[in-house]
């Protein structure tokens, strides 16, 4: 077990100009903690977590592992154990074998090995399996072999490299949680990289965003909800997306259609200090309702509707500054209005709103 | 390599990994053919694979004769057979045979071994490292291929005389070895790029050096690929005449098959039964290293050949 | 790939930690790995390549020869000159004497491009074959194969017996059928290139045959369903979905099947001997001026050499170069 820490880590890619695919990361992993690196494909996330286990070159900055500087150690020497997205069981060898190849370089001994990847198996449900070879198995089996591969070392921290998107949707949700269970039982650090937000927020005890090589924010859960930092963290976390536009401001809020919502009087003030005259604001589909009767409203003409069941999303477009403006609308299931409707939409409660600058993105007040 | 494409390729190489062989026809295909074309088929294979064999087949039937009987004018199937050819041979009437056959042996064996071994590290390199002078090596290996080798002879007779390897095993090793390894690395590599590389990763995490990775995972995940490698390095040195004679030391104990042979078929123009006794013989080591690797070399070959 | 995959990535250069040993070492520390891996055979393939290649070419601007190539055995030292482009000029001319150059090396191409268009044609009808799902495939498989398997040497005394004039059985089945006299099929005529060719189209099939048959299975199943429901023929289906997809294999295997033909010495060597001027190739006659006759004449031997590694060498390059202009690859 072990606390993990990026201090100010680049890795370069050489060509012209060289891409900064990560780029100064600074993050501090708490010895037992669950960290999920999550952002869009490109985002320097796994790229981040290969430096972490080695296989990436840090080119600036420095990487540590229980306070020791790991930069310059190889992978072997990093007390680490991985889950890879393909798995990369090794083919040649059976579960039983795949699970114990470490500890065998370590020249533990074999009835230690056999013991050990009993115990994991048991665990992973893999008992019955230990003799197959990676080829005779299902995606799930396989993918719990590979975890138990990194389980068998008790390492002090796991890497997960998106472990679960070669899954099938059941089966996702069900390793999600099992995952997360196991983590919780074992109480390693464990650094996981997803693109998907959903699995980022059930599953890590911090969250950290990354985009173009930076970090966004780093933060639990319901801090990245409740109080994205930036514009791309709220669009990004979140499903369906923040609706996020670019709106005039006035003396009381921001300015949509036929509605003016009134922004908090500290956003107003920064917004004022920084002399912008719009905002960006960001609503999420269930700060908005459905307007009653009489009630002031956006117009939404609706596009398509997904019912749920208990609620369903609206899909729309409302005209704002002359401009057609998709937004997303969270309604009672019951009630959703017609396709080709149009609906008067409110926000529910303005203190649900956010809202950032258009020039930095960053959030106001 | 530019960097975009570094970044697309670091995200695209997390797709799933295509391991095994590839995905054979689906027997759907074969149940749709009408009766006539699967005659045709079959009739068109049958016809293909007796020009393939015939050849050798009439080798093996004529060493069962004798001499005289290998010479007529309207020759038969079987005519007096005898083993006689073969006893003759394999006794050293003609030269001590088996002395030359474990020469040859020992000369294509280690060509394989080495061979293969300095080809699979080289292929390995060039398939996962990005080192400086990569692209040209195999350039050049491309370019060493143009050369007409038999004429380098006399270089080589000085070169391998300087080095006093002329007239040993390891000198005529060596320079098999080099005729083999361009096209034995071209192959490896071809079948290396085939294994992903979170597999490496994997072993590298799991405690292996580079070294380990390839000895411990990528070599015996690539047998089949070995496998072709071993037979064509094999051939390369099985059955060569020409830098044999000039290579070997020059007296009879120290001679291969084929150079012994060689000598033999001077001499003897017309024994043809104990010719074709002699080239079966011959055949057999490298036909039962070919039965050995067959199923591989369709597998082996193909990674090698086809790229991506 | 990423430039670092499975190397050493374990260096922190720049700001972190400074190389003691400065950039020769960082680089050294970066890629020792792969140039380890490496080096035996860059050494052996340099020395034993390399330098009689270098020496080579440079005999090939000498006038060297049995007569004054320095001989250890009678204490004699070498006496060639340098003689600058003569022999170059010489086998340019296309003098008799300096072997006919034009004449060999249009035998040379006959031979090159006769073996490699049937090689392939052979090759790919086999491999279409052999890809179908039908009983007895991997039999056949195996005694395609075969012809690959046999040394060069068994496989040149056996198609010597079958062509012999007098008791072979290509002759004694032209008697059989009414033929009185039969010819003499490795004489000094152009029945001897015929014949030659032959065999080397029975050597070559099975290796573009089992290239070409991996290249194949390696065309998804998907495609040719697509293309079913798309309505296309067989006719079409091979042509649009296996042609296509065996683009690159057959890229690889012309390439090399021409530069390996162009050099193939054993066969000519084993069947027809070097003095047979009907099927002397550019290697043979090479091989020859440095065996055969009085003279042992070393410098136009290597002037061959050369001169086949320079139009190998152009042809190469311009086979790429068409090859990465159709977004190919090939070696």
């Amino acid at each position: 077990m072990a606390q993990v820490a990026y201090r100010k880590a680049s890795r370069i890619f050489p060509g012209s100009p060289p891409v900064r695919a990560v780029d100064q990361l600074d993050l501090d992993i708490a010895d037992g903690e669950f960290l999920v690196l999550v952002g869009p494909s490109g985002s320097g996330k796994s790229t981040a977590l290969r430096m972490l286990a080695g296989l990436e070159d840090v080119d600036e900055g420095n990487i540590e592992i229980a306070g020791q500087d790991v930069t310059n150690v190889p992978p072997k020497g990093r007390d680490i154990a991985m889950v890879f997205q393909s798995y990369a069981l090794y083919p040649h060898m059976t579960v039983a074998q795949n699970m114990g190849f470490a500890l065998k370089l370590r020249g533990v001994s074999k009835d230690q090995i056999q013991s050990k990847v009993q115990e994991a198996a048991k665990l992973l449900d893999l008992s019955e399996l230990l003799d197959r070879r990676p080829k005779a198995l299902s995606g799930g089996q396989r993918q719990r072999v590979a975890m138990g591969r990194a389980i068998v070392r008790e390492p002090s921290v796991f890497l997960m490299d998106e472990p679960l998107s070669n899954l099938d949707a059941k089966l996702r949700v069900e390793t999600r949680a099992n995952i997360a269970s196991l983590q919780r039982r074992l109480r390693t650090t464990t650094v996981y990289v997803t693109h998907d937000q959903v699995e980022a927020m059930t599953m890590g005890d911090r969250v950290a965003v990354l985009e173009s090589g930076l970090l966004k924010q780093v933060g639990t859960p319901a801090e990245l909800y409740e109080r994205p930092r930036n514009a791309f963290v709220a669009g990004f976390i979140g499903s369906p997306a923040m609706n996020l536009k670019t709106v005039p401001l006035t003396a009381d809020g921001a300015k949509l259609d036929g509605l003016t919502v009134p922004l908090p009087r500290e956003v107003l003030d920064v917004a004022a200090e920084q002399g912008l005259s719009s905002v960006i604001v960001g609503i999420r589909p269930e700060s908005l309702r459905v307007a009653s009767e009489g009630e002031n409203g956006m117009e939404l003409v609706v596009e398509l509707v997904e019912e749920l069941g208990a609620d369903a999303f609206v899909y729309g477009t409302v005209r704002i500054a002359g401009d057609s403006q998709r937004f997303t609308v969270r309604v009672e299931g019951r009630s959703s209005p017609k396709l080709a409707e149009t609906v008067k939409v409110t926000v529910r409660d303005s203190d649900d709103l956010h809202a950032f600058s258009p020039e930095t993105g960053e959030r106001l007040g | 390599m530019t960097a975009t494409e570094a970044v697309v390729q670091t995200e695209s190489r997390r797709s799933p990994p295509r391991r095994g062989g590839p995905p054979q026809r689906s027997d759907g295909r074969a149940l749709r053919r009408s009766p006539l074309a699967s005659v045709g088929l079959h009739a068109a294979l049958i016809m293909a694979s007796f020009i393939a064999i015939f050849p050798i087949f009439w080798v093996l039937v004529t060493s069962f004769k004798p001499d005289e009987n290998a010479l007529e004018t309207t020759p038969k199937l079987i005519n007096e057979p005898t083993v006689n050819n073969y006893s003759e041979v394999l006794a050293g009437d003609f030269g001590p045979f088996l002395t030359w056959f474990g020469n040859s042996l020992l000369i294509a064996g280690l060509t394989t071994v080495i061979g293969v071994f300095i080809s699979a590290t080289t292929a390995y390199a060039v398939s996962r490292f990005r080192f400086p002078g990569r692209r040209s090596m195999m350039l050049s290996f491309l370019v060493m291929q143009m050369f007409p080798f038999v004429v380098l002879i006399v270089p080589l007779y000085n070169l391998l005389l300087t080095f006093g390897l002329q007239g040993s095993v390891i000198g005529l090793v060596l320079v098999y070895c080099t005729t083999a390894i361009p096209f034995c690395t071209y192959l490896l590599k071809g079948y290396f790029d085939t294994i992903p590389i979170d597999i490496d990763e994997a072993g590298r995490v799991d405690g292996l050096s580079p070294f380990g990775v390839f000895w411990r995972l990528i070599l015996p995940l690539a047998r089949p690929g070995i496998a072709v490698t071993a037979f064509y390095a094999f051939l390369t040195a099985w059955g060569e005449v020409g830098f044999a004679s000039a290579f070997l030391s020059g007296n009879s104990e120290g001679k291969t098959l084929a150079v012994g042979l060689q000598s033999f078929v001077s001499q003897t123009q017309v024994l043809w039964g104990h010719l074709a006794a002699a080239s079966i013989l011959i055949a057999l080591p490298a036909v039962v290293v070919f039965y050995l690797v067959q199923r591989s070399l369709v597998s082996g070959l193909a990674a090698g050949g086809v790229k991506g | 790939m990423v430039t670092s995959t499975a190397e050493g990535t374990s260096q922190g250069r720049g700001a972190t930690a400074p190389r003691p040993w400065g950039r020769l070492g960082a680089f050294l520390h970066r890629h020792w790995y792969a140039y380890a891996m490496v080096i035996p055979v860059v050494v052996v393939v340099g020395v034993i390549v390399l330098i009689p290649l270098l020496q080579n070419i440079y005999f090939s601007f000498t006038n060297i020869n049995d007569s004054t190539i320095a001989n250890p055995v009678l204490d004699r030292p070498a006496r060639y000159e340098v003689v600058g482009l003569d022999n170059y000029g010489n086998v340019l001319s296309g003098d008799p004497s300096y072997g006919d150059f034009y004449d060999i090396l249009v035998r040379t191409l006959l031979w090159t491009f006769g073996s490699v268009v049937f090689h392939y044609l052979f090759g790919l009808v086999l491999a279409v074959m052999l890809n179908r799902t039908l009983k007895g495939r991997g039999l056949y498989r195996v005694l395609l194969i075969l012809p690959w398997a046999v040394p060069a040497f068994v496989s040149a005394f056996a198609w010597r017996y079958l062509f012999n004039a007098d008791y072979g059985l290509f002759n004694a089945g032209l008697r059989g059928i009414g033929v009185a006299d039969p010819p003499t099929w490795l004489g000094q005529s152009n029945l001897a290139m015929f014949a030659v060719i032959v065999v080397n189209i029975w050597l070559g099939v099975p290796f573009t045959m089992v290239a070409l048959l991996g290249g194949l299975q390696s065309i998804p199943n998907e495609l040719y369903e697509a293309a079913e429901i798309d309505g296309a023929t067989p006719w079409q289906r091979f042509a649009n979905v296996t042609l296509p997809g065996l683009r690159s294999v057959s890229a690889t295997v012309i390439l090399l099947g021409v530069i390996w033909t162009f050099n193939v010495f054993s066969v000519i060597f084993l069947i027809t001997g070097t003095n047979n001027p009907n099927t002397r190739i550019l290697i043979t006659y090479a091989f020859e001026r440095f065996f055969s006759g009085s003279t042992r004449d070393y410098a136009i031997a290597a002037t061959y050499g050369v001169l086949t590694l320079s139009m190998l060498l152009v042809f190469t390059t311009i086979y790429l170069r068409v090859l990465r202009r159709q977004g190919e690859e090939a070696w």
